[in-house]
């Protein structure tokens, strides 16, 4: 999986694009694990899940709402599709929220999508330049 | 098992967080998440030592920021109402 991107066909480096997209949408910093960056993937996906769990914790699971909380659910499904499964379970209103633990829960919660979005589009990069094999390598024999 | 039950319904009720000036901490823990992935996606090479001290910066900076705008807005409040 880590060929380096200039062998690759454009239809080849087009699907690896894609690959490091969604695997670092799926799983936080998995796009980064891919391209050899793991101590970069793992630091990403250790602060934003924490992230992201300590405003479920704040909030309640009803901070993530996509029926009453529509723009918020947007920043929210960035951190990853499993969040779709939680809007599921929330969207009949049965889990209180209120005041300002529902706005530091979102705000949290949203705050980590958007973090993903940023590391997404850093690792689609990354694949692109070719960079992340290069520093991984780099990276590793620093350490 | 049971403690598995009370960990998830820890997470079906929101926790009590009153509107006082010490909820505005909760801003801390943001920023320095903000922080360690910025650097993480922005540093070239990821050495340890270097992305803490330069998370470390960008949070105090962030953070000092952040404080310098609440004193001048409560100054200005304060200026108005009085």
């Amino acid at each position: 999986m880590t060929a380096n991107s200039n062998n690759r066909s454009p239809a080849e480096q087009a699907m690896w694009l894609v690959t490091v997209a969604l695997a670092a949408w799926i799983i936080p910093g998995a796009g980064h694990y891919l391209l050899r960056e793991r101590k970069r993937g793992i630091i990403i996906f250790v602060v934003i899940t924490a992230l992201f769990i300590t405003g479920l914790y704040v909030g309640s699971i009803g901070a993530v709402d996509w029926v009453t909380g529509r723009i918020w659910f947007y920043a929210q499904i960035l951190y990853s599709p499993a969040v779709g499964i939680i809007a599921n379970v929330t969207k009949h209103g049965g889990y209180p929220v209120y005041g300002r633990p529902c706005d530091i829960g979102q705000i949290y919660t949203g705050i980590a999508g958007l973090l993903n979005l940023l590391c997404v589009l850093s690792a689609v990069y990354m694949a692109y330049c070719g960079r992340g094999e290069m520093i991984g390598q780099e990276e590793e024999s620093n350490a | 098992m049971l403690d598995s039950f009370f960990i998830l319904a820890s997470f079906t009720a929101p926790i009590e967080i009153g509107t006082n000036a010490v909820s505005m901490l909760w801003m801390f823990p943001l920023l320095a998440a903000v922080s360690l992935v910025y650097k993480a996606t922005k540093m070239r090479v990821l050495l340890t030592r270097r992305y803490l001290l330069e998370s470390l910066l960008l949070f105090l900076s962030v953070s000092g920021f952040m404080i310098m705008a609440i004193i001048v807005l409560n100054l200005l409040s304060w200026l108005i109402t009085s």
